[in-house]
């Protein structure tokens, strides 16, 4: 029995004191979700009554436009998903496999550029911006596609370095084996690499997925109209502003926000445990 | 599916037809408005595009062009364009060019007669020129004004209302606001006498001026035509009376300032103060934050190494802080931190203003990142404790060590060294975890009516975000130039962190 004790009791203490304290605020917002009170508190840990008030008012409030800003986050995230693996992966590849001149130095300034944290260049971004959009107010400041274009820039230097360092991992002797079949690099590429990338290309794009649903600041900074902000801007703005303290919609709000985040977070949690480990951060 | 041959060409050839000729329109829209270096960028895409598709020995370039293009666009070019505006006197009051600022100094520059003069008009044409149907009741008298000449006008003439306004007259058509807007009527200085005009103050008033500075383009200087004073280019972005140095022309542009900005980082104690505080703070900060998560990540793994019941449940629900969207996180501790609100106070039974007091609102901010970030450090250490081969634990234990000095002289030294790239690259993402503290305090508390701009809990990214975008002063040159110190000194910790990674690879 002491035994016990001294070797598995501690083990299941320290376990459920870890697991109150992770739980504890998601269970509050499960909480204050459902009930018409709305703040952040503990009437009972119990739900008394379950309302569904405050989904009422995300969906039907005209001054919440929630289901814009979801679609504006689903949309933005999306495309910055797809596209910056699409345009990255071809990079990774370049940069792993064909020699050019000046590769050294590609790779040395892209490693320097990675760990560049986007943020600092912010004010400069702003700037930039704000001049595209005196010749194309399609792109500039306050639109989303300027907004994405960003983004992709920023994803680039990340994706890059991750899909090279995956690049890196396959064995040269496949390729080479291609080569001396007469495959073109083109081919290689499409026929060799993808096929044996696509799951980790799937990884690395629901990670930018992630990323770009999670980043605020460049998001409150360029979308400056209701309408278009995504729903990290939106909900921030919404508890910031007019209706502070208004806890109950952003409760229900965030539920809903964290939904799809958390699904495509366990069903790769293999996966980017073992990304963990080569060294990236999530944001 | 692999797409061959004709069809291919022909889709390569139609798609890059297309981007060339949106690029193409960006590039002129951009020559007509001057901006000269991003039309020269965006010609040069258009000309490394097609000349890297349509030749046969530009095969490396073909894969990497569209993400080397996008990387130049929009990460080093702001990271340069970073560099360039620290080196520039760049802040609210200095944000335009200088050609620009000239402009608006000749059109702010006015002075009203002695009287304050102002007159009932009606803005409309008279002989197929702008013009003003002017009534100077005070003094009874009717005139039309157009920016050249004045009419008299006689009172009988004229057709007044009940307030002795005159609304027409033979020859003068009014105009609606549609054709004042389009026309620009209201922006022009119409004719009051040889000195005096008359400016549209809105679509019912007018008012007297003159013109008070003259600009003389040979000299560079603007000169009163009050007082004869002379305002010279200063060299920092303004025009300065050289007799009275507090005495200079609003606005001012942007203009080299060189190493100004650096040198205000080191001397000038209103800058430099708070930027050490808040460097201090950053580093407290990053290394507390890493030092917590990364001991309850351990013990976390620790207990969590043995198969006992329930590991799997316990897993699952310790991932979930890590699974959540970070910004949803901190706005929910953001409520549950409020004082009268608050989960956290209801519960301690206290009655804490947790971000109005800087100690408290410190606290607050490591805790939260510890909820954040432990679950990261528990994956990693228990990935990492499973990789410490048994034999060497064994060793130890045969050897006659207990498990306190096995853990403590096997384990422990095994994982600091598997994971130091990880506590390193840690420590700088968190020493740049500008959503945090943004999201959380603001960077507050500060005394804002001391003028602080630094908080208690800013960090130095969120100081810089506070100089650049937050105060009424926006001062993007300062903010720059912190922004280039402080990447200087993320890239070192990073850099150090790669060539520890590196060094365990060869170990390995």
């Amino acid at each position: 029995m002491t035994k016990w004790l001294r070797e598995t009791l501690w083990r299941h203490v320290t376990g459920w004191i870890m697991c109150a304290f992770a739980v504890f605020p998601l269970y509050l917002v499960f909480l204050s979700a459902f009930n018409e009170s709305g703040s952040l508190q503990v009437t009972s840990f119990l739900p008394r009554e379950i309302s569904f008030a405050n989904f009422d008012v995300l969906f039907n409030d005209e001054r919440i436009p929630y289901l814009t800003w979801m679609k504006n986050s689903l949309m933005i995230s999306g495309f910055v998903a797809i596209v910056s693996v699409v345009i990255g992966a071809a990079s990774a590849f370049a940069f792993s496999r064909l020699r050019f001149k000046g590769k050294k130095f590609g790779i040395q300034l892209l490693l320097l550029i990675q760990m560049f944290p986007a943020i600092l260049a912010i004010s400069a971004v702003y700037v930039i911006m704000e001049r595209v959009y005196k010749f194309a107010p399609s792109l500039g400041i306050g639109t989303q596609a300027g907004l994405i274009l960003i983004y992709l820039g920023g994803a680039m230097g990340v994706n890059i370095w991750l899909l090279k360092g995956f690049v890196d991992s396959i064995p040269a002797e496949l390729d080479e084996a291609a080569k001396i079949d007469g495959a073109s690099a083109m081919q290689t590429y499409w026929q060799i690499f993808v096929p044996l990338a696509a799951p980790v290309l799937a990884v690395v794009s629901l990670l930018s997925f992630i990323g770009t649903f999670n980043e605020f600041i460049l998001a409150r900074l360029f979308l400056i109209e209701v309408e278009s902000r995504t729903v990290a801007v939106g909900l921030q703005q919404f508890i910031g502003g007019q209706y502070s303290e208004n806890w109950g919609p952003f409760a229900a709000g965030s539920i809903i926000a964290s939904i799809p985040i958390v699904i495509i977070f366990l069903s790769l949690q293999k996966y980017i445990i073992s990304g963990l480990t080569a060294g990236s951060v999530k944001g | 599916m692999i797409i061959r041959g004709k069809v291919a060409t022909t889709i390569k050839v139609v798609l890059l037809a297309l981007i060339s000729a949106v690029l193409l329109t960006l590039t002129q829209s951009a020559f007509a408005k001057k901006e000269y270096v991003i039309a020269a960028f965006l010609a040069a895409s258009i000309f490394a595009l097609n000349f890297t598709y349509f030749s046969k020995r530009t095969v490396p370039l073909k894969f990497f062009l569209p993400g080397i293009l996008l990387l130049a666009a929009f990460v080093i070019t702001p990271i340069l364009y970073t560099v360039v505006m620290s080196t520039y006197n760049y802040k609210t009051g200095n944000y335009i060019g200088k050609e620009e600022a000239v402009e608006r100094i000749k059109a702010l520059a006015l002075e009203p007669d002695e009287n304050n003069s102002a007159f009932d008009i009606v803005v409309g044409q008279f002989q197929e020129s702008d013009a003003l149907l002017v009534s100077d009741i005070v003094n009874d008298l009717y005139f039309i004004s157009t920016p050249e000449r004045r009419i008299e006008l006689n009172k009988n003439q004229v057709e007044l209302d009940e307030n002795l306004v005159a609304q027409g007259v033979t020859g003068f058509m009014r105009a609606d606001a549609g054709e004042i807007s389009a026309s620009k009527a209201a922006t022009k200085r119409y004719f009051y006498n040889s000195e005096y005009f008359i400016t549209v103050e809105n679509l019912n008033v007018g008012a007297v001026f003159r013109q008070s500075l003259e600009y003389l383009p040979q000299q560079d200087i603007f000169r009163s035509l009050i007082s004869d004073a002379i305002y010279r280019d200063n060299g920092n972005g303004n025009y300065v009376n050289p007799d009275d140095k507090s005495d200079f022309l609003e606005p001012g542009w942007r203009d080299p300032a060189w190493f100004t900005n650096y040198v205000r980082l080191v001397n000038d104690e209103r800058v430099r103060d708070p930027l050490i505080l808040v460097f201090i703070w950053t580093v407290v900060f990053a290394t507390l934050t890493v030092l917590t998560q990364f001991a309850f990540g351990l013990l976390l793994a620790l207990a969590l190494n043995k198969p006992i019941r329930g590991r799997r449940i316990y897993r699952s629900i310790l991932i979930l802080p890590y699974a959540m969207p970070s910004v949803m996180s901190i706005l929910i501790w953001g409520g549950m931190f409020n004082t009268e609100f608050g989960a956290v106070n209801e519960i301690l039974g206290s009655n804490i203003a947790w971000f109005q007091d800087p100690t408290f609102a410190r606290v607050a901010v490591i805790l939260v990142n510890l909820w954040l970030g432990f679950p990261y450090f528990y994956l990693v250490s228990s990935g990492s404790l499973q990789a410490i081969p048994s034999e060497l634990l064994e060793a130890a234990a045969i050897d006659g060590a207990n498990p306190r000095q096995v853990f403590s002289k096997v384990t422990l030294p095994l994982l600091l060294q598997i994971l130091s790239p990880l506590l390193i690259a840690s420590f700088a993402f968190n020493f740049n975890n500008f959503n945090l503290i943004y999201l959380l305090t603001g960077g507050g508390p500060r005394e804002q009516l001391d003028g602080e701009i630094a908080g208690s809990t800013d960090i130095l990214i969120s100081y810089t975000y506070q100089i650049a975008f937050g105060s009424n002063l926006q001062d993007l040159g300062l903010a720059s130039a912190i922004s280039v110190l402080i990447f200087f000194l993320v890239a070192s910790i990073s850099l150090y962190g790669v060539r520890k990674s590196k060094v365990l690879e060869s170990f390995s």
